[in-house]
């Protein structure tokens, strides 16, 4: 969108610290073995709105807008208590009118019926009433705070690689690189030019971009940094684009070496887990065109980039645990496990994973419908190996049942009955706006 | 699992308590607002005046969007592109001339925006001094007006937004003489836009107002349909009437747009025939065929001025917006450095300051509602809905336990609970505040 991103609702109001994130699962977390079921869960729920949106025609920008929308509501309510299903229809039904692109209430109706109710979701509770649609649009808005205007990365990467003014560049195979973007000015720093990719690359980096609504990213960053770190990723990834670079760099002169030296241990003191982006991002300080000047230039917290980058890299090593049937080519995912990032992502996990890998394999276990036992949990690495350990639609359809069914026997049972109190955190944020 | 039962229908609706407790959290337009009057009503639902009832007791406008019926039955059919437009964009913009939105109001299936208040409009400043004064407007009046609006309209266009709907109703002007543009309705974001803009409104501005390229059919268009709109408000304040009041050709019964003869005989009147050297894009336009049919007229504009204002105050400026090519037409920023608007006398920031206090437009009259008030009743008090969300709660709590208790002693195989203890809650999931004799509902 195109309004000030300064002065938007998506910055002042909805860039979201991890303490409010983690307040806003806190609920959903006394029905689950662990924080690893919820990051799947996110990744299901986003598939669907995805795979929903693609029926209903909707633009990229669009799923983008009613993923965030879906995110944003998760932020003040839990899954437990309400039902992701209508939730994340209502979310595409609002995101189509609020991006001017509307489709007929009842489409959306018939359209999620249809793709809730196949034997991958097997949800066959969906309404068919266009009124309960309505209705929870109603309710939708009004937790959005009625804020609708979203800004997506997509726009930024746009701008950086200078193909804002070619909305066309890309055709069907491409997925929907580059249409449909907002250009207008860069709206933060003081960097100029534009960063010349090879075609193959840019794609590379949108479909970055759509990977990360897989994830909360979108409620935590701003999006301009979500792209410059899809990019950064890309730099590493491509292996066209990385191969170029390496090939420069074998005539780095000494004096050239010091500086792009220097700008590393500004780019990224703190990730000692990304060596390959790493780098080559030492490498590029070679190319006619100097990338990482260019990436300086930026003005943004490089080191806050290596941080976002650790994250989607992250979110792959736990998609790789989730099957489902592919909904599109228009995810990254696969240059990802193809390329020797995978290693990248291995290691990762091995630094730093543990925690999230215990509550992966738990749900791994459940799923294959055994009794998760204490001795699983603490082997990771074991359960990581373990071909079976898949986390399914089927199974998360399941596990959100459960939940529910085990929040309403909560409910029944306990003396009081009232009302959990909504997250103090957004009330703050609330009255703030 | 659940497939019936008393728990199956929680689990079929389980946004029933979510809906209960919104509900219950939600302060309603009536326990937030003293609704004090009617000001007027439209295709998209009525205007109300209304004062809060915090400890400032500020005055507010509050927009109630009309809800959608099937008979006398509102019931949900999804909330109008307009609606989602208008809160959408007002959510993102802040400017001393654009109307502020303070907040909306979800509430038993109708939308409230409440908006900052505003004394006056454009359209009630012409009517004052065509109807009462019987004098034209001030000199200083004038040009503040049109320098505020322009104002307004430039931060608008800044942020990439198209008004659209620029008319002397639109314009509003509050009791300290600051210009607000209002009703965001039919605006839209104008970057690389998903759909054209063609596509999702077939006609935009009101036709008195509407530029010639939309009028030749034109399918792209931009901020110069707003500055067009802009120089008939300008020469409406300056001669008191409207400057191009054509009729308008309707839609036909398959919907195509008609060519807008009337209309485009109107300018062409005033403004002469539009000229290929002055507008070659003219060509291309759709209906640049019909138009060149129609009969040829000399551009008189300077007379029409100087015999409705007895005066070339602003003509040059006048001139300029009424150019025919939108390419040519004066940005927002342009007009603006426009020198008339750097002479004196220079514009103010009130645009009544220059007046006595007996020529100051009379206040905004407010009515009582003859239609039954669209806004319910302040009934329904926190307390009340309050403790329905708990009924709901406990009875949820009894339908769970009867359900528990069916299980302990049934296998799955039997109907646990009764069908019939569900029709008193599924009468009361909707009856939160709906009910409110709104009949009685009378404002003032």
């Amino acid at each position: 969108m195109a309004t000030d991103f300064w002065a938007s609702s998506h910055y002042n109001r909805w860039v979201l610290d991890r303490a409010t994130l983690k307040q806003a699962r806190a609920e959903d977390l006394q029905y689950v073995d662990g924080p690893g079921y919820l990051d799947f869960l996110n990744i299901f729920f986003a598939n669907l709105i995805s795979k929903l949106g693609k029926k209903l025609q909707l633009r990229q920008r669009v799923i983008a807008t009613a993923t965030v929308f879906f995110r944003r509501f998760y932020v003040k309510n839990a899954y437990c208590e309400t039902d992701p299903f209508i939730v994340a229809a209502a979310c595409c039904y609002v995101a189509a009118k609020a991006e001017e692109s509307p489709v007929h209430i009842k489409n959306v109706v018939s359209e999620a019926r249809m793709l809730f109710s196949n034997k991958e979701h097997g949800v066959k509770t969906f309404p068919s009433d266009n009124s309960k649609l309505a209705e929870m649009e109603f309710y939708l808005v009004d937790d959005l705070e009625c804020d609708l205007t979203v800004f997506h990365p997509y726009r930024t990467l746009m701008t950086l690689v200078g193909k804002e003014g070619n909305p066309h560049a890309s055709e069907a195979e491409a997925g929907e690189v580059g249409i449909g973007v907002d250009d207008g000015p860069r709206y933060w720093g003081t960097g100029e030019g534009k960063l010349e990719l090879q075609e193959g690359a840019v794609q590379m980096a949108w479909f970055i971009i759509n990977d990360t609504y897989r994830s909360d990213l979108c409620l935590l960053y701003p999006p301009h940094l979500i792209a410059i770190a899809a990019l950064y990723m890309t730099l590493a990834l491509h292996s066209h684009t990385r191969s170029h670079i390496q090939l420069q760099a074998q005539s780095v002169s000494p004096q050239q070496n010091s500086q792009s030296n220097h700008s590393q241990s500004q780019s990224g003191p703190s990730q000692p887990t990304r060596r390959s982006s790493r780098s080559s991002v030492t490498a590029q300080k070679k190319q006619p065109q100097d990338i990482i000047g260019f990436m300086a230039g930026l003005n943004v917290n490089m080191a806050l980039i290596a941080t976002i980058a650790q994250e989607i890299i992250s979110l792959y090593a736990l998609w790789d645990r989730y099957k489902e049937d592919a909904g599109g080519t228009d995810s990254a995912r696969g240059s990802f496990a193809h390329s020797n990032v995978g290693t990248l992502a291995g290691s990762k996990r091995a630094a730093s994973g543990v925690v999230r890998s215990g509550s992966v394999m738990s749900a791994g276990t459940t799923s294959s419908g055994a009794t998760p036992s204490a001795g699983d949990i603490n082997d990771p690495s074991l359960i990581m190996e373990m071909p079976q350990q898949v986390v399914t639609p089927a199974f998360l359809v399941q596990l959100l049942s459960r939940m529910r069914e085990a929040r309403l026997t909560d409910l029944a049972q306990s003396a009081s009955g009232r009302p959990v109190a909504v997250n103090k955190m957004l009330e703050r944020t609330q009255a703030a706006g | 699992m659940l497939e019936e039962g008393p728990m199956a229908t929680l689990m079929n609706d389980p946004m029933r308590l979510y809906r209960a407790r919104r509900d219950a959290e939600r302060k309603r337009v009536t326990e937030k607002y003293l609704i004090e009057g009617f000001i007027s009503s439209g295709t998209y639902g009525r205007v109300y005046k209304a004062k809060s009832r915090d400890s400032d007791g500020r005055i507010h406008a509050i927009k109630k969007f009309k809800p959608d019926k099937e008979g006398d039955i509102i019931t949900y059919t999804g909330i109008s592109q307009s609606a989602i437009r208008e809160i959408a964009l007002n959510r993102e913009i802040s400017h001393e001339n654009v109307v502020a939105l303070k907040e909306v109001i979800l509430e038993d299936k109708s939308i409230y925006m409440v908006f900052e208040y505003a004394e006056h409009d454009f359209l009630q400043v012409i009517h004052h001094h065509s109807q009462t004064l019987r004098t034209g407007i001030t000199l200083p009046v004038l040009k503040s007006l049109t320098y505020q609006l322009l104002n307004g309209l430039l931060y608008l266009h800044t942020v990439h937004i198209i008004h659209r709907d620029l008319k002397p109703a639109n314009i509003l002007i509050t009791a300290s003489g600051v210009v607000k543009i209002g009703d965001l309705g039919l605006a839209r974001l104008t970057h690389q836009p998903l759909q054209p803009l063609f596509a999702g409104d077939k006609v935009v501005v009101t036709i008195w107002y509407r530029a010639p390229e939309l009028l030749l059919g034109a399918k792209h268009y931009n901020k110069a349909v707003d500055v067009w709109a802009v120089g008939c408000v300008m020469a409406e304040l300056a001669s008191l009437r409207p400057i191009f009041k054509g009729e308008e050709a309707k839609l036909d019964s398959k919907k195509n747009v008609p060519f807008q003869k009337d209309q485009l005989l109107k300018i062409f009147e005033v403004l002469g025939t539009p000229d290929e050297r002055e507008w070659p894009g003219v060509k291309t336009l759709p209906e640049y065929q019909n138009m060149k049919r129609l009969d040829v007229y000399k551009n008189h504009l300077l007379d029409w001025f100087q015999s409705r204002t007895r005066s070339t105050e602003g003509y040059e400026l006048l001139r300029l917006l009424f150019a025919y090519d939108p390419d040519n037409r004066l940005t927002a920023k342009e007009a603006l450095q426009n020198k008339w608007f750097h002479e004196d006398p220079k514009p103010t920031a009130n645009a009544f300051q220059s007046l006595p206090p007996h020529q100051i437009p009379p206040q905004r009259r407010i009515s009582h509602d003859d239609a039954p008030s669209m806004i319910p009743l302040p009934a329904a008090s926190q307390s009340q809905a309050q403790s329905q969300v708990q009924a709901q709660i406990a009875q949820v709590q009894a339908q769970a336990q009867a359900h528990l208790s069916a299980q302990l002693s049934h296998s799955h195989s039997g109907k646990p609970g009764s069908a019939a203890s569900f029709a008193s809650l599924s009468g009361g999931a909707t009856g939160i505040g709906s009910g409110h004799a709104r009949k009685k509902a009378r404002i003032g």
